[in-house]
């Protein structure tokens, strides 16, 4: 590779000044000239239909501008399927559904007016199981299903719950289980969880009276994709809808999709012309914006003694809740590699995405990855215990190298699984036995090590498209769709612009994010950024090169072939004492307000869309990302306390482009997945209440939970992607509750199915195994 | 019902007319417009509301304006030291100590309260004094390790 002088750097955030300082602004923050403030009023009912709204007493209120509720915004929106409305219509399906909102002087007039809305419900049967959801005699949660507007490749499971089955078929599992020494069939559960950004959401939208044109403020991490929905929703063209993004503080995939924006919306077609706000507090923000699926993993896999896995047959529940948003494709892409990155000749996953009265599930750090993994990453220990092996070596000898056909029919290279694994495991002195934990006082403590790694595609095919400006004073601004949600996006891309303009740092800017003005970028999302934008950021700042030598080479009598880049400069190759500041250059061409604009757009193709009967594709992922975890824990067996002592985190990235960045995602990672695998839970109710919507009752996890930490880089480079690498945000959680499941049963010699991972279900299972019935 | 008070705000005398039951973080965000401050719960769960009250760490979404006549109240836009960041502020840069950033203002109002009354916290000092800051995007090891970096600069400038 070609000397690089920034890529590659530990280069510190380009945002982090203004972050320290306190002058960045985020949505949460935002404030607008002549603002109304927004409230919602929430379903009490976890399923209902709804007999009568009055708000006569809320309009006549003082100080409120605006009271709305379905009625007012019969529009429809949805990513996948149409199915959600702005606000209630005639039913609520969970409780927390916004049903009415309105817009007053202040927040305090508005919250007292939203107390005097009256609605009176008539109640439906209430679903929180998907199993229970997804029976075809089940009442429908959607009556007009059928009939909703679906993207093409939605398939439909038999009862009317089932927004999504996916199906996946290799090979005859039942011939698979017939050859196999031994069968093993499991269950394993993972609960509903949420983001937990610590920003909670907002969004602010005015509706221009004159020109009919709606600005919405948010902070979403796919501000052209929510474009897309709200214009579909109200039928009107793209171009008079814009999208501003201030900063997001943390989004973890739950400020992706339309969530305020639909409120704020319905209110500011209200108000003429007055920007609305609409905020949600920490209660409403649990409740009514968004969760991770909650999911039921059954798993059945033959394997000779030999350690070869002969067949595996799963079938996985996804909780959707009450409306589809992004569960078709969490089915779909959790689903797929599921059975994990191994060679397995016979493959049968039947994924059923199913609508339940429960607030509604999406995109989580991850995208369907985390739950499978929870299942089959404990479920190979299982089976590599029972044919006698080490985990890592029945891993080692069955996971994907390069060149495997993967069971859904793509042949996977650039496959830096393996040694994902042996680092991992090798930080953790994996075969090396802990015996007591030095120091401790604790008597009974029993320590044990686990590991599990994972292998996640992302989100395919999308575009990118880059704008790369270089002004007559030499800075570089870079015009890039991808939403910084603090992955540190805006930095990478910055070093990619200056490596290939061979210009400072600190030369270099990014643009704010507005769509009137910003180049189409897909989402924020599925770890893709670096490799996709990463991508078109370079191909824009090679074309402002280009641009750039065609102007300096009569300036500097030679021929553009002739010119090279560095340090801010362009100079002759065999004369470097002839050169000119790229700043020069463009003055001297083009003005002292000249710029030169550079151009690039990136799409991954797919050779053939997935078959929907079989889930076969050729190419189902731009690229893959391998990961493995280790972890030793000690578990009090008194308590059942599981205490985390190291993990370690191996990632193949392709290519570092900044090594300090990609040791803060796989720490970060790390850390939301231990929060997931140790405290983690919404707590809801069989009525459809959730019960700890606060950081009170909702654990995260906090300085003191967390044990040493050691991030690894793999480089495994793709040849596709810019300077060699792949992406990293999502995996660092994914096979993180496993392997502490994995250390937690080699510690107690017993296996847990459920998450989280709390003291009293160790216990339980201490206790079960102490009368002989665990398995 | 308004109460007039006066306060030291960042170094600076100030007057103000508020509610009584005016919660210092919206008196600081929505009628002063100083919005480094951050809100994350409402509720003192989360800590990134974290300023100096007298010197000492306090969630300022827990404490009622009108108690406040005559204290001295130090918010991140005070943080900086003339035109140069406090040390803990650059070692938050230099670690990476910063992702998203909506838990940095109070971090580093927490990590400055410790650091006033132990230049020399050991790991396990740090951990406990932000334990009651969320963060949900760094796993806290590069903070920890900026508030030791910082505790280290200020050490060798005394």
């Amino acid at each position: 590779m070609e000397n690089l002088t920034v890529v590659g750097k530990p280069v510190t955030r380009i945002d982090a000044d203004e972050k320290v300082t306190g002058e960045a602004v985020y949505g949460y923050d935002l404030v607008l000239p002549n603002m109304l403030y927004g409230k919602v009023l929430f379903s009490s009912n976890a399923h209902a239909k709804i007999k009568r709204i009055d708000t006569e007493k809320a309009k006549r209120h003082p100080g409120v501008v605006a009271v709305v509720t379905g009625k007012d915004a019969p529009w429809i929106h949805g990513e996948s399927i149409r199915d959600k409305p702005f606000l209630a219509q005639d039913k609520v399906r969970y409780i927390g559904e916004p049903v009415a909102a309105v817009a007053a002087v202040d927040e305090d007039t508005a919250e007292a007016a939203v107390r005097l809305i009256e609605v009176e419900y008539e109640d439906l049967p209430v679903y929180t199981s998907p199993e229970d959801a997804a029976r075809p005699d089940a009442v429908a949660i959607h009556e007009n299903f059928a009939s909703y507007r679906k993207m093409a490749f939605i398939t439909p499971g038999a009862g009317p719950n089932v927004s999504e089955h996916f199906k996946l078929r290799t090979g005859d599992v039942e011939q698979g289980f017939r050859e196999a020494d031994i069968v093993l069939e499991e269950r394993y559960t993972v609960p509903i969880i949420q983001h937990a950004a610590i920003e909670p959401h907002s969004a602010h939208a005015q509706v221009d009276p004159a020109s009919g044109r709606v600005t919405i403020w948010v902070a979403n991490d796919a501000p052209f994709r929510a474009l897309h929905e709200i214009s579909e929703a109200l039928d009107m063209p793209k171009e008079n809808i814009r999208f501003i993004n201030p900063l997001q503080g943390g989004g973890f995939g739950s400020k992706g999709g339309l969530k305020l924006e639909p409120i704020a919306v319905a209110l500011a077609y209200q108000t003429n012309g007055r920007p609305v706000r609409v905020k949600f507090n920490r209660e409403e923000t649990f409740i009514s914006t968004l969760t991770r699926h909650g999911a039921i993993v059954q798993v059945k896999t033959g394997v000779k003694k030999s350690g070869a896995i002969t067949a595996r047959a799963m079938t996985i529940y996804w909780n959707g809740g009450a409306y589809a948003e992004k569960s078709p494709t969490v089915c779909i892409r959790g689903s797929l590699p599921a059975p994990g990155p191994y060679r397995i000749p016979n493959v049968k996953v039947d994924g059923y995405a199913v609508y339940t009265n429960l607030p509604v599930a999406g995109s989580y750090r991850g995208y369907g990855i985390p739950q499978g993994a929870w299942a089959v990453e404990q479920h190979t220990d299982e089976l590599a215990r029972r044919v006698g092996m080490d985990p890592l070596a029945f891993r080692l000898q069955n996971v994907f190298v390069e060149g495997d056909v993967a069971y859904w029919g793509e042949e996977l290279h650039s496959v830096g699984l393996k040694e994902t694994l042996q680092k991992a495991a090798e930080a953790i002195e994996w075969g090396k036995t802990v015996d007591a934990l030095p120091g401790s006082r604790v008597k009974g403590l029993k320590i044990g090590k686990g590991l599990a790694c994972i292998q996640k595609p992302t989100r395919s095919p999308t575009t990118s498209s880059a704008g790369v400006i270089v002004n007559a004073k030499g800075d570089v601004s870079v015009l890039a769709g991808t939403v910084e949600i603090g992955q540190g996006c805006n930095t990478i891309l910055s070093q990619i612009a200056a490596e290939e303009l061979k210009m400072p740092m600190e030369k270099v800017r990014t643009a704010p994010l507005d769509t009137d003005v910003i180049p189409y970028d897909a989402s924020t999302t599925s770890s893709r950024s670096t490799y996709h934008m990463g991508n078109a950021v370079k191909g824009a700042a090679i074309d402002a090169r280009e641009k750039l030598a065609a102007l300096a080479a009569p300036m500097l009598e030679g021929k553009k072939e002739e010119l090279a880049f560095a340090d801010g400069k362009i100079f002759l190759k065999h004369h470097p004492e002839m050169s000119l500041t790229v700043a020069e250059v463009v003055r001297r061409k083009l003005g002292a307000e000249g710029t030169v604009r550079g151009e690039a757009s990136y799409t991954y193709q797919l050779a053939k869309d997935l078959d929907l009967e079989t889930g076969h594709s050729d190419n189902a992922s731009a690229f893959y990302m391998y990961a493995t975890q280790a972890a030793i824990v000690a578990v009090d067996e008194e308590t059942g306390r599981a205490r985390l002592l190291k993990m370690s985190a191996a990632h193949d990235v392709g290519k570092a482009i900044n090594p300090l960045n990609c040791a803060a995602q796989i720490e970060g990672g790390l850390a939301m997945g231990i929060g997931s695998a140790l405290h983690e839970h919404l707590v809801i109710d069989q009525n459809g209440k959730v019960r700890n919507p606060s950081f009170l009752d909702y654990h995260l996890v906090t300085a003191l939970d967390l044990p040493e930490m050691i991030p690894i880089i793999v480089e495994c480079p793709e040849p596709q992607g810019p300077y060699g690498a792949k992406g990293l945000g999502e995996p660092g959680l994914a096979p993180t509750p496993a392997a502490i499941g994995n250390a937690v049963a080699d510690a107690i010699g017993a296996r847990v199915y459920d998450l989280p991972l709390s003291p009293e279900r160790i216990f339980w299972v201490i206790q079960q195994k102490k009368k002989g019935k665990a398995a | 019902m308004k109460k007039k008070i006066q306060i030291t705000l960042n170094g600076k005398k100030t007057d103000l007319e508020v509610p009584s039951h005016r919660l210092l973080l919206d008196l600081l965000r929505d009628e002063i417009g100083l919005t480094g401050t951050k809100e994350g719960c409402g509720t003192g769960d989360c800590g990134a509301c974290t300023v100096l009250l007298n010197g000492k760490a306090v969630n300022s979404c827990l404490i009622f304006s009108g108690e406040l006549d005559g204290a001295d109240i130090v918010t991140i836009e005070g943080l900086k030291i003339g035109p140069e960041l406090h040390p803990v502020q650059r070692a938050f840069v230099q670690d990476g100590g910063v992702q998203c950033g909506y838990c940095t203002s109070g971090m580093l109002m927490m990590s400055k309260a410790l650091l006033d009354e132990n230049p020399d916290p050991s790991e396990e000092d740090i951990r406990f004094a932000i334990s009651g800051n969320l963060c949900r995007c760094t796993g806290y090891a590069k903070i920890v390790k900026a508030v030791q970096d910082a505790g280290r600069e200020l050490r060798a400038r005394r």
